[in-house]
């Protein structure tokens, strides 16, 4: 009979541990799920606890939205929520707490989450600690306060559709597609908006305005022409660094927060599908040429750029990027190198062997003139395709850039 | 090679031909002997470096050698560390600058690798105080502004600015 009773309290030990360990697996799954969704950025201000939300989003005219609690507090967060409100809320912008969402939230990028991923998200947002921290009223006036209003929004934008694989690609490609449109949502910044505020969805990832700085034009055929490979594309995304330039302003906490934690296989996952490959793609580099120290842009080009960026554009490893094939510099749109020059690079701390110092600005040191041929020395110097700026072009981009430091500020 | 020509501590020093590749730091230290403006970061970031630019007016603005070349300071006039005590006709010191003196007295630098760079943006803070003096109440938020971006690895960052401060109170006309 003790035998008996022994044997029943095993299996029933067994049984449970089998149950915690699986409940584990799910909850460590949807930490890494939500790392990927980069939830943080968003969902937690530079100096608050984790997920307690009240992070600032600008709107035009002055208005502003606040982030929500997310964090497992029954109170303030999202502790009382069921699967199915959870669901509500990722997928079509609906909050039990708080009525219709702002699509700030990407709801229409995580729509595309398949049921099992949304489960294993909501199983680590009910362990996340609870945090008492009530949501920030948000700064908005009609009729943006009208929360209705989204509705007729997402009755015309949102797309609620599960991600489909394409059979004809690969499992590696699928998986990419699947991360980057879904969890990723790489197009609310790199695709560009219509008057409504929606995603272009015929002009995928040709780039955006995103806050100060242009979210580049990321699609295929504009990475592999500007010569980006496999390797390149990967080391970016996870270190914020590569041999084809660094990212800056929101991007970088994109990576510090999100992708830097990829998996491996995850990571070549994204870069086989951003760059429409299931092959092993080599990175190019354009040829330094000796004779461009006869451009009108050489002098400035040394006297300011040189001791980091090298006097051939080499760069400084883990300090300063190359130039020479650096992905920026031809990027169709050259807002961001016009931004950099003038209003510098803020510094980057990812982790104590990962960080840049700050880049300093030369808005008081460059002549409009002097701009102009350091942009067309650094496209004749260090580009494939060499092209030539007016000085209206690069007069245009230094206001712009100017009036967005303007409001930064 | 390049030719440059330029005013350094009220001395002409040109035409003189300079490798285009070299920065003003090396060309202080390589070209004249100038070796009392430190290299410190290499990246512009703690300001040992810097010396002073003078304006057509007259005034003087710090600039950082290490990451600029030395064709930025082509026709320029600058001075530097060695150039601020006053010297007799053979070239010995008789006076130490003000700022020299207060910094001696409060004991300012331990190490003195950051001393030249903080003593140029003092010097132009005083500078621009006499042109535009400020209440008592704001000195030292605005030695604060004025030094904030100069990097200490000793720390000494109370003698330096105690000093500034003493400075800026001792000197009729810097407050109001």
């Amino acid at each position: 009979m003790n035998k008996i009773l022994s044997h029943t309290i095993s299996l029933a030990f067994v049984s449970v541990s089998f149950t915690l360990s699986a409940s584990q697996e799910l909850i460590e799954k949807g930490k890494y799920l939500a790392d990927a969704a980069d939830c943080y950025a968003c969902h937690t201000t530079d100096d608050g606890q984790q997920y307690g939300g009240g992070k600032a989003f600008p709107l035009p005219m002055g208005m502003k939205i606040y982030s929500t609690n997310i964090s497992s507090d029954k109170t303030f967060g999202i502790g009382n929520y069921t699967l199915e409100d959870f669901t509500a809320a990722l997928r079509e912008g609906k909050s039990a707490n708080n009525g219709y969402l702002y699509p700030a939230m990407p709801y229409g990028s995580y729509a595309l989450i398949t049921d099992d991923d949304i489960k294993a998200l909501f199983a680590y947002f009910q362990t996340v600690p609870a945090v008492k921290q009530k949501k920030t009223d948000n700064d908005v006036y009609f009729p943006a306060n009208v929360r209705t209003g989204i509705l007729g929004w997402n009755m015309l934008f949102l797309d609620d559709k599960r991600y489909l694989p394409d059979s004809e690609k690969s499992e590696n490609w699928n998986r990419g597609n699947y991360l980057v449109n879904s969890f990723g949502h790489c197009g609310e910044c790199h695709t560009p908006r219509n008057l409504f505020m929606a995603l272009e969805k015929d002009k995928p990832f040709q780039g955006a305005v995103i806050g100060s700085t242009w979210a580049p034009n990321i699609t295929a055929e504009n990475l592999l022409k500007a010569g980006w490979g496999s390797d390149d594309l990967a080391s970016l995304l996870r270190h914020g660094y590569s041999d084809k330039g660094v990212v800056t302003g929101e991007m970088y906490t994109v990576v510090k927060h999100s992708l830097s934690k990829l998996s491996e296989q995850d990571m070549r996952a994204v870069t086989g599908y951003l760059l429409n490959s299931d092959e092993y793609i080599a990175s190019k580099t354009p040829v330094y040429d000796e004779k461009v120290i006869t451009h009108e842009g050489y002098p400035t080009y040394m006297s300011y750029c040189a001791s980091c960026h090298g006097d051939k554009g080499q760069g400084k490893p883990n300090f300063a990027p190359k130039m020479l094939g650096n992905g920026t510099l031809m990027e169709p749109n050259q807002y961001n190198v016009v931004y950099s020059i003038i209003g510098g690079i803020d510094s980057q701390y990812y982790n104590q062997v990962n960080s840049f110092d700050a880049m300093p600005s030369y808005q008081d040191k460059l002549s409009d003139q002097q701009l102009l041929d350091l942009m067309n020395y650094l496209s004749a110097s260090f580009t494939f395709d060499k092209k030539e700026f007016t000085a209206p072009e690069i007069k245009a981009l230094r206001e712009s850039v100017l009036e967005s430091l303007e409001t930064e500020h | 090679m390049t030719v440059m020509n330029l005013s350094i501590n009220n001395n002409i020093v040109g035409p003189i031909e300079v490798d285009p590749e070299i920065m003003m730091i090396e060309f202080l230290h390589e070209y004249l002997n100038l070796t009392g403006t430190k290299f410190g970061c290499g990246g512009g970031i703690c300001h040992a470096c810097v010396i002073l630019v003078e304006d057509e007016q007259g005034m003087l603005k710090t600039e950082r050698t290490c990451i600029h070349n030395a064709l930025v300071f082509n026709g320029k006039k600058v001075h530097t560390i060695e150039g601020h005590a006053t010297k007799d006709k053979y070239g010995e010191i008789i006076a130490l600058h003000p700022v020299q003196e207060s910094f001696s007295k409060h004991f300012s630098f331990q190490c003195g690798w950051c001393t030249s760079g903080f003593m140029n943006e003092t010097i132009a803070l005083i500078q621009r105080l006499k042109k535009d003096p400020i209440k008592k109440t704001d000195v030292e938020t605005t030695i604060e502004a004025a030094l904030g971006e100069h990097i200490c690895r000793c720390t000494g960052y109370v003698k330096y600015y105690q000093s500034a401060k003493d400075l800026i109170l001792s000197i009729k006309g810097l407050t109001k």
